[in-house]
């Protein structure tokens, strides 16, 4: 679905991914982690060319995401991006927030464009809230509807960039409830994020990344108990001892 | 007391060149407004162009016209520039009411500089964020910045535009130095012909009050009807 | 381009001074003290509308509201003529045209001034006031050692902003005959009747260079006590990322 071939990229001098070559199956669900500044951020950020690389091939659901002569808009209606801080519209209402992508990019009638945000709203837990504005929800009803948001596009896969990073503790869990659902439904996933929790339970491989370069892959159980690279293992001791 | 300021609006004489007044000065502010929006938004437009020649260009024209008195533009427009046009023209001009059209395009052309100024603010006040989510989601920039970031970016250049609005209705009253017949000048006119200053003065200075306090309260109810609800 | 320059040869000194030393000082040099005298005198009685402005008793915070306003509402040009009419009648003597212009810029000064004070002693966060308070310090101390030194720093910039302003209204002292450096230009233009455009535009370019070199040092002004608040701001502790909520099996 989703393949990194040989990725690099330079802020100036500085090079924030190298050589990354990866690839993500259809319905696959992976969690990259790593410490900061380890370009987990930037990698997820390649794929709907948030980020631009300067070498490597990156193709996404059979399409070469660089071809000279993509759509870039019509490309990214297809990519399900969730920030860290949440980037919801405030002067637009819960469900004008929904359906603003779906009717401007994908010309979808405003009645059904409503009927689909109303569903997806339920399906996130906030139906209740569809007249509400964001500057009025709570940070984990603000994220979930994020993710509505982008689920509207009917992308055939989300990724998620440190979703509950920027989340209260006790508001970390309903949204993560949210992924782990989209996740058993089979959606295809690349979410960077801190919460090993969510990466046990939920993922199908953990990538593990360090200083731009993608260090070690594996599944969560062989990677959170036996970690191969000395880094990664640098990195969980680091985490349990808080 | 009361009673005097009265009396002469009810004089048919003076009330005739009072509401001449009024007529000229709204006329000044409309014409001037409407043509400091329309240019201010261009200019707002041009500088987010990123090209250099237009930003510079617009950098000029902004520094120029905040730098200078809105007394001396108006000299400028209506003493400097004739001079500077064809002989017919000239002609033309003279036959024409040229201190109006003149006084509106001096205080205009000025308005429009802080206008310009004011709405970039507003959208550069505006986190990047906002345009990077519209993106993602597939939107063209025309229409994030159409449907995501000027409906934001406008509720917070609302305030400075009501200022400059009041600013721009303030400024009508220099075109009285070029003999525009407007509020300032015909009290001047009936001061020097009754010699009763305190009346006259009292009644331009209510009027002037008054719609100075209904343009910034007609600000403050655009602010409250446009709010963003949650903030 | 040769009338500008033989224009400027020719009439400096008027420029410049005014009839001095056969009159009294005009020109830019009186543009230039207008302006001046004008804002040092405006400051204190703007922080004392600022304050009045804020003041939780009514009796001293409707007086000012009313007076900010009623400057703020009336064009410039109608204070003037105000001003030029009621001072001889209350000092009881005839007042010259630079003294009317000068109170009449101390007062509309001060109107828009204590405006942006006001907005500067809002804008500083109320945790100053709290800490201060809490250490035992009065209203006017927390006012007049915490408050305000801050306050008035951080309004550096919208202070010059208020000079640069003072110097283009008094430009407005050419309707009352003040002898200051637009009724010098209109003096020379009267003189020389066939090249208004050379002499206006001598007058903007002055005006301009004035204006134009105060308002780049607002900006870096500005740069500087925004590169100061970000730096105080940097001593704030940063959240770590949610590692503590490794949840285990």
């Amino acid at each position: 679905m989703i393949s990194f071939d040989k990725i690099n990229k330079w802020y100036g001098s500085y090079h924030a991914l190298c050589d990354v070559s990866a690839e993500v199956a259809k319905g696959e669900v992976v969690v990259v982690c790593g410490p900061s500044g380890s370009g987990k951020s930037t990698l997820i950020r390649t794929v709907n060319r948030l980020e631009e690389i300067q070498s490597g091939k990156i193709v996404f659901d059979g399409q070469d995401i660089h071809a000279p002569r993509l759509n870039l808009n019509h490309f990214r209606a297809g990519v399900g991006f969730v920030f860290q801080s949440f980037n919801l519209f405030p002067h637009l209402s819960v469900l004008d927030n929904i359906m603003m992508a779906p009717v401007n990019v994908l010309g979808t009638k405003r009645s059904d464009a409503r009927a689909q945000a109303l569903a997806l709203l339920e399906r996130v837990g906030l139906g209740a809230k569809a007249n509400a504005f964001p500057g009025q929800l709570s940070g984990g009803q603000q994220q979930r509807v994020a993710i509505a948001r982008a689920l509207a596009m009917k992308p055939p896969a989300m990724l998620f960039d440190e979703p509950t990073s920027a989340l209260d503790p006790e508001m970390v869990g309903e949204v993560l409830q949210v992924m782990k659902s989209l996740a058993k439904d089979g959606m295809t996933m690349i979410c960077v994020t801190h919460e090993m929790g969510f990466a046990r339970e939920v993922a199908d491989r953990v990538w593990f990344m360090d200083h731009g370069k993608l260090v070690e892959t594996g599944s969560p159980d062989s990677f959170f108990t036996s970690p191969q690279s000395p880094r990664a293992q640098k990195f969980l001791s680091d985490l349990r001892s808080h | 007391m009361a009673t005097m300021p009265a009396s002469l609006l009810f004089q048919d004489e003076y009330a005739h060149q009072i509401l001449a007044g009024i007529v000229q000065m709204f006329q000044l502010t409309i014409c001037a407004w409407l043509a400091a929006m329309a240019l201010g938004v261009l200019l707002a437009m041009l500088r987010m162009t990123h090209k250099r020649p237009l930003v510079a260009l617009v950098v000029a024209y902004v520094e120029y016209h905040r730098n200078i008195p809105m007394l001396v533009q108006i000299f400028i427009w209506f003493f400097g520039i004739p001079t500077l046009l064809p002989q017919t023209v000239q002609v033309w001009i003279n036959q024409q009411h040229s201190e109006f059209i003149f006084a509106v395009v001096a205080i205009a052309l000025c308005s429009a500089a802080y206008i310009s100024e004011d709405l970039r603010s507003g959208i550069r006040a505006i986190p990047s964020s906002q345009m990077e989510a519209s993106r993602a989601l597939g939107l063209t920039y025309l229409q994030a910045f159409r449907k995501v970031v000027l409906p934001q970016a406008l509720r917070l250049a609302l305030p400075p535009l009501v200022s400059n609005t009041v600013l721009l209705f303030k400024n009508t009253s220099l075109a009285m130095t070029i003999g525009v017949a407007e509020l300032t000048y015909v009290t001047r006119e009936i001061e020097s012909q009754t010699f009763r200053t305190t009346d006259i003065y009292v009644v331009a200075t209510v009027i002037y009050l008054s719609i100075s306090l209904m343009i910034m309260a007609a600000g403050a109810g655009l602010q409250k009807r446009y709010r963003i609800q949650g903030r | 381009m040769n009338d500008i320059i033989s224009i400027v040869s020719e009439n400096w000194m008027l420029l410049l001074v005014g009839q001095y030393p056969h009159g009294p000082m005009g020109g830019l040099v009186l543009t230039l003290i207008l302006s001046v005298v004008g804002l040092a005198l405006a400051f204190p009685v703007s922080v004392l509308l600022a304050l009045a402005r804020i003041s939780p008793f009514p009796w001293i915070r409707l007086p000012a509201t009313t007076i900010v306003y009623m400057v703020r509402g009336v064009p410039l040009i109608m204070f003037i003529f105000w001003v030029y009419f009621f001072l001889p009648l209350l000092t009881g003597r005839t007042v010259s045209g630079t003294v009317t212009m000068l109170i009449t810029l101390v007062i509309y000064q001060a109107a828009y001034l204590s405006e942006s004070i006001r907005a500067g002693i809002e804008g500083l966060p109320r945790g100053q006031v709290e800490a201060s308070r809490a250490l035992g310090m009065s209203y006017l101390g927390t006012m007049s050692r915490i408050v305000l030194p801050q306050a008035l720093y951080n309004m550096l910039p919208a202070m010059v902003s208020q000079f640069i302003s003072t110097i283009k209204e008094t430009s407005l002292g050419y309707v009352i005959s003040v002898n200051e450096l637009t009724f010098s230009a209109n003096q020379i233009n009267a003189a020389l009747l066939t090249k208004p455009f050379p002499v206006f535009m001598i007058l903007a370019a002055i005006y301009f260079v004035l204006c134009f070199t105060l308002s780049q040092l607002a900006r870096r002004l500005e740069a500087r006590i925004a590169g100061k608040r970000a730096g105080r701001q940097k001593a704030h502790p940063v959240p770590m990322p949610t590692v503590a909520h490794v949840v285990t099996k």
